[in-house]
């Protein structure tokens, strides 16, 4: 398919996806009710509805753009936001935040410092190899996570089960419920500001994906570059992740459906994958919220979809080899 | 024009190349040999400044350490044995990194560029919106090859450009650099030296990380250039059969 066409029929998707997504769950909105200005109706379609819709949307772009850029950073198409850290970073800060703070708000400061702890970190133990090898910033990550992992053990150990220890596992799991547009609106705008640079830096991105030695003889200063693209990728994926808790696969996902429909790695393939990511996420969610009584975390559906598609992949890639 | 002095290159406490010194004049096209692991690419490495070395890299008169990464890219274009481009890109993407060093960060690739890289990818045959991982190794050579030529360096410093070549090709590569010498000086790595007897001004051969000789077809003997050939490969003998010299083992 070509990229234009791609990124027209997977635009109204999403567009699609959104408009469904405000009209989807246990509250029923109409649009006769909310233009009548019906209260109720329209408490629920601005303070519940609409912060979800834009978090699906916004979310979701942002995790399969930095999807793109990891898997193009790194040369390894099994690369995703949480290969420096992040995520084990932010459930460690979100457990912290749920055992020692008070209120939603704390909880996603709390996340958005711990996963941005982990990647300083993680790029910091990096910078102690001279030689500035991707590979070094892929085991500083390994290591980072398995900290983090262990601090997060450590809290688990000391929440209470029947109160914290669920708010944490709850967490984990990913959910776009009851996040208030107000607390969206700074993670958003930084969300927005990390987009555009990478968007600005694409042919740099793609500079750095012909390997070290290659990139510098074209001009790149390639470790100063790497760290610029990685800690304004994970500073987006940091901002989505401390307001939804852990999203499966969408990082992962998102690029290699792009690539597959345009065959051609562009910056036209990175804002399809930004667009796919949403309408997965976006997807998800009206899922999680709608085949169940009660409302269940959205990464159980971004890998119910996730799983199968990376199998589909691999054993596609096997086919061809 | 490039200017080396006592270069030294030491991979931990083994030394692999060892106060190697040459010049590389305007113009002109200068073949590197030698045996498998004797250097020929860590000394690439070290004159594009890949790697830690000691010893002088002069670009007329200019210190190459004092230059910013991006200013070394000006000055020197570069081709590596393999390419690590694994994205799904057209020859032209791939062409069209060769603008890079003269872009600013955020700028991109203007129409005259485009153009340029376009006309240089036809003139070795390439179509422009091919993709290039589907392209032969040989097809990948030259259009690596087009990336280094439109970067408009002084120093073209080539590690093994033709080894996925065709013998039309091989030839061909080193008349497409002779149509655009000019100012420019080129180094290539090369493991074929008859290939580089016909094609190059001058022959440095590298033998256990120091220069064993270095040869001008056009002026020296037969005699002085087999007795250094020896050297190298072994038992070898350089015939002249109307002007040229073909090398027989």
């Amino acid at each position: 398919m070509k990229l234009k066409s791609s990124i027209y029929i997977t635009a109204m998707a999403l567009a699609v996806m959104a408009v469904v997504s405000l009209f989807v769950g246990k509250y029923p909105l109409t649009l006769p009710g909310l233009l009548a200005g019906h209260e109720m109706q329209l408490k629920v379609f601005f303070r519940l509805r609409l912060s979800r819709t834009v978090l699906g949307v916004l979310g979701g772009v942002c995790l399969g753009v930095a999807g793109f850029v990891y898997q193009t950073v790194f040369r390894n198409p099994l690369a995703s936001p949480d290969i420096i850290g992040v995520a084990s970073g932010a459930s460690a800060g979100a457990a912290a935040g749920i055992l020692f703070l008070s209120g939603a708000a704390a909880v996603t400061a709390a996340s958005f410092a711990g996963a941005l702890l982990a990647v300083i970190l993680a790029l910091s133990l990096a910078a102690l190899d001279k030689t500035g090898k991707s590979g070094t910033i892929v085991l500083s990550g390994i290591a980072v996570h398995a900290l983090a992992q262990t601090l997060l053990m450590g809290l688990k150990l000391t929440a209470d089960p029947e109160k914290e220890l669920a708010s944490i596992e709850y967490w984990i799991m990913g959910s776009l419920n009851g996040v208030a547009v107000e607390r969206i609106f700074p993670n958003a705008l930084l969300c927005l500001v990390c987009l555009a640079v990478l968007f600005l830096l694409h042919r740099q991105i793609v500079l750095l994906s012909v390997g070290e030695e290659e990139a510098q003889m074209l001009g790149v200063s390639v470790t100063a570059l790497r760290l610029a693209v990685l800690l304004t990728a994970t500073l987006m994926v940091a901002a989505v992740v401390s307001l939804t808790g852990l999203i499966s696969f969408v990082g992962l996902l998102a690029p290699h459906g792009a690539r597959l429909l345009t065959k051609r790695d562009h910056r036209g393939t990175m804002a399809l994958s930004g667009l796919l990511g949403g309408v997965l996420l976006c997807f998800a969610d009206i899922l999680a919220r709608s085949v169940a009584a009660t409302e269940l975390p959205v990464s159980i559906f971004t890998s119910l979809i996730g799983a199968p598609f990376l199998v589909w992949l691999i054993v596609r890639r096997e086919t061809r080899a | 024009m490039l200017e080396v002095r006592d270069l030294s290159v030491s991979y931990g406490k083994k030394e692999i190349l060892t106060n190697v010194s040459f010049t590389l004049e305007k113009g002109t096209v200068t073949a590197l040999l030698g045996a498998n692991g004797c250097g020929k690419t860590t000394l690439i490495k070290a004159l594009c400044g890949l790697l830690p070395c000691e010893g002088s890299r002069r670009l007329d008169g200019c210190d190459l350490r004092e230059l910013s990464t991006k200013e070394t890219a000006q000055q020197i274009g570069y081709i590596p044995q393999r390419s690590g481009i694994s994205l799904s890109l057209t020859a032209l993407d791939v062409v069209l990194m060769g603008f890079s060093p003269r872009l600013g960060l955020l700028q991109q690739p203007t129409g005259a560029m485009e153009a340029q890289a376009r006309q240089t990818l036809a003139q070795l045959g390439l179509g422009a919106d091919t993709a290039y991982l589907t392209l032969s190794e040989g097809q990948k050579q030259l259009c690596i090859l087009a990336r280094t030529l439109v970067m408009d360096a002084k120093v073209l410093l080539l590690d093994e450009p033709e080894s996925a070549l065709d013998l039309q090709n091989r030839y061909g590569l080193f008349e497409h650099l002779r149509g655009r010498l000019q100012d420019r000086a080129v180094l290539a790595v090369l493991h074929d030296p008859q290939l580089a007897l016909q094609t190059a001004d001058k022959l440095i051969l590298l033998k256990d990380g120091t220069v064993h000789a270095v040869l001008h077809p056009k002026t020296d003997s037969p005699e002085t250039m087999e007795q250094a050939f020896c050297g190298i490969y072994g038992r070898v003998r350089l015939h002249k059969i109307e002007d040229t010299i073909v090398m027989v083992r």
